[in-house]
């Protein structure tokens, strides 16, 4: 077989890994769908295939993707899967599938590999319990259906696809930071670790998207923090309150490293994103010694570079937080008044507002604005601390 | 696996020059070539329908399509291929040479 197709490709290695990623195949394939009628024409036609798919990728991709080839296809064969075909990041391309809409993805996710329960991803996401049920069985048939499969992507598909994932593992360690159920822990290792460990993967077949980057530091300085933000007594820590000799210096590190590649990449011209920014923002607190030396008005900076990338009413929220610490919690609470009509349902909009409040010296409102925060929080800790916030008002 | 890749229209206007060369080029490099082919073809405009119902003692006709919308179904390929992404990349292409848009679904 192997001569069969250098005969026809003209190239040993060609020849030598599509052989092996067809055998492969057929020990992935032949179990779940059957031993074909003529195996041999199957692994044939097979080979051929992946020997075409692997020349149209060698002549599509440019110098930025050599890396992640290497990656992808290790030199050495017969590896058609290596230590970096994780498992888990197979099953996530999967349920990040574009074919699939996007609240699907992110439910298929969290059940799939983050292992989350219908009524949590419910709860996480505002929706039904029953619509995110449907969701998940209607995509799981689809999947099967349509046959989406059941791998990484091509390195020529990688970067559109991995935007998409990025979103969805963004989300699932959310989940795992400010957990919202009344009856799970209020910080979920497990899943934070899940979603860095994704994104470590990601990385490994990505190292020069800065997005990917960009996110990797995002967790790594918020997971580092992780210890310091719950009290002894199971009370959310706020940044400014929190024993930032207890953060993970490692974890620290490795994030400010991250950080510091990137503005590297910014300062050589490279416009950076979402994440990028968010992990700036992180590493301007976590370069801080004591809160008191925070840069704020470098966090403010950060934030408008991010507003004009994303003006979603949350991040104009966290934005007016910065500015409080800048122009006084008077104009940040007239910022923060102007998010009333989207934010509304949302508890940290009342949080942010109770807080400004109170500095401002007025007690009821503020107590007016904790109780609808608490009311519409969903994670003990933090339902703990905005309790003890507004019953310490005077 | 095979995918039916339906062609949606909503214009009255038949395929241009232009691109029915597209879509020749298209079926003969692509699906021809790396054998994708299955079938294709285009078809007659919805008025050309006729409906027939022969679920009783005698056969109904009707004239004109059994769904009247904005959208139609002007054509479709079958195509052979491995799995689904392989089928969005070849219904994309589709898509260009016949300039308009496409559904793609799995044949059972």
């Amino acid at each position: 077989m192997v001569a069969a197709l250098t005969r026809r490709f003209g190239d040993l290695d060609i020849a030598e890994d599509a052989a092996a990623e067809a055998f492969a195949t057929a020990v992935e394939r032949w179990p779940a769908d059957g031993v074909p009628p003529n195996p041999g024409a199957w692994l044939t036609t097979t080979a051929n295939r992946k020997a075409i798919d692997r020349i149209r990728r060698e002549n599509q991709r440019d110098g930025k993707h050599k890396e992640a080839q290497m990656v992808v296809d290790p030199p050495d064969p017969p590896a058609p899967i290596g230590a970096i075909d994780d498992e888990r990041l197979r099953l996530v391309f999967t349920c990040c599938h574009p074919a699939l809409a996007m609240e699907t993805r992110v439910a298929l996710t969290l059940r799939m590999v983050g292992g989350l329960s219908v009524p949590e991803i419910a709860r996480a996401f505002l929706a039904q319990e029953s619509t995110v049920g449907r969701r998940i069985t209607r995509a799981k048939a689809k999947i099967k259906a349509a046959r989406i499969p059941y791998r990484v992507p091509s390195v020529e598909d990688l970067p559109a696809r991995v935007s998409g994932v990025l979103a969805v593992v963004y989300l699932v360690f959310n989940e795992g930071y400010l957990a919202t159920g009344p009856d799970t822990d209020p910080v979920r290792h497990d899943l934070t670790a899940e979603a860095i460990r994704l994104t470590r993967l990601i990385r490994a077949l990505m190292p020069e998207d800065g997005e990917v980057a960009g996110l990797l530091a995002l967790m790594l300085l918020t997971e580092a923090r992780r210890t310091a933000r719950v009290s002894a007594s199971g009370e959310l820590v706020t940044l400014d309150e929190q024993d930032r000799g207890a953060w993970d210096a490692a974890l620290v590190a490795e994030g400010h490293r991250l950080v510091r590649e990137r503005l590297a990449a910014a300062a050589a011209g490279v416009a950076p994103g979402r994440y990028q920014i968010l992990a700036a923002i992180n590493a301007v607190h976590t370069s801080a010694h004591d809160v008191r030396d925070t840069d704020w008005s470098q966090v403010v900076a950060l934030y408008d570079q991010l507003v004009r990338l994303d003006p979603s009413p949350i991040i104009a929220l966290n934005r007016a937080v910065a500015v409080a610490e800048t122009d006084g919690p008077e104009v940040a609470l007239a910022a923060v008044d102007r998010l009333e009509d989207t934010l509304a349902g949302y508890h940290a909009y009342h949080a942010t507002r109770a807080d400004l409040l109170r500095r401002l010296g007025c007690s009821q409102k503020s107590r007016a604005a904790y109780d609808k925060a608490i009311e519409l929080a969903g994670n003990t800790a933090e339902t703990a601390y905005l309790t003890r916030r507004r019953d310490q008002l005077g | 696996m095979q995918y039916l890749v339906s062609v949606i229209d909503d214009t009255a206007g038949l395929a241009t020059p232009d691109e029915m060369a597209a879509i020749d080029a298209f079926n003969d490099d692509r699906l021809k070539a790396e054998g994708h082919w299955v079938f294709a073809g285009g078809l007659g405009s919805p008025s050309s329908a006729t409906v027939i119902d022969n679920r009783g003692g005698e056969a109904v006709l009707t004239d004109g399509p059994f769904l009247e919308s904005k959208e139609y179904l002007a054509g479709f390929w079958i195509i052979e291929a491995a799995d689904l992404d392989v089928a969005l990349k070849l219904a994309a292409e589709g898509s260009k040479a016949c300039n308009r848009k496409v559904e793609v679904r799995p044949f059972l």
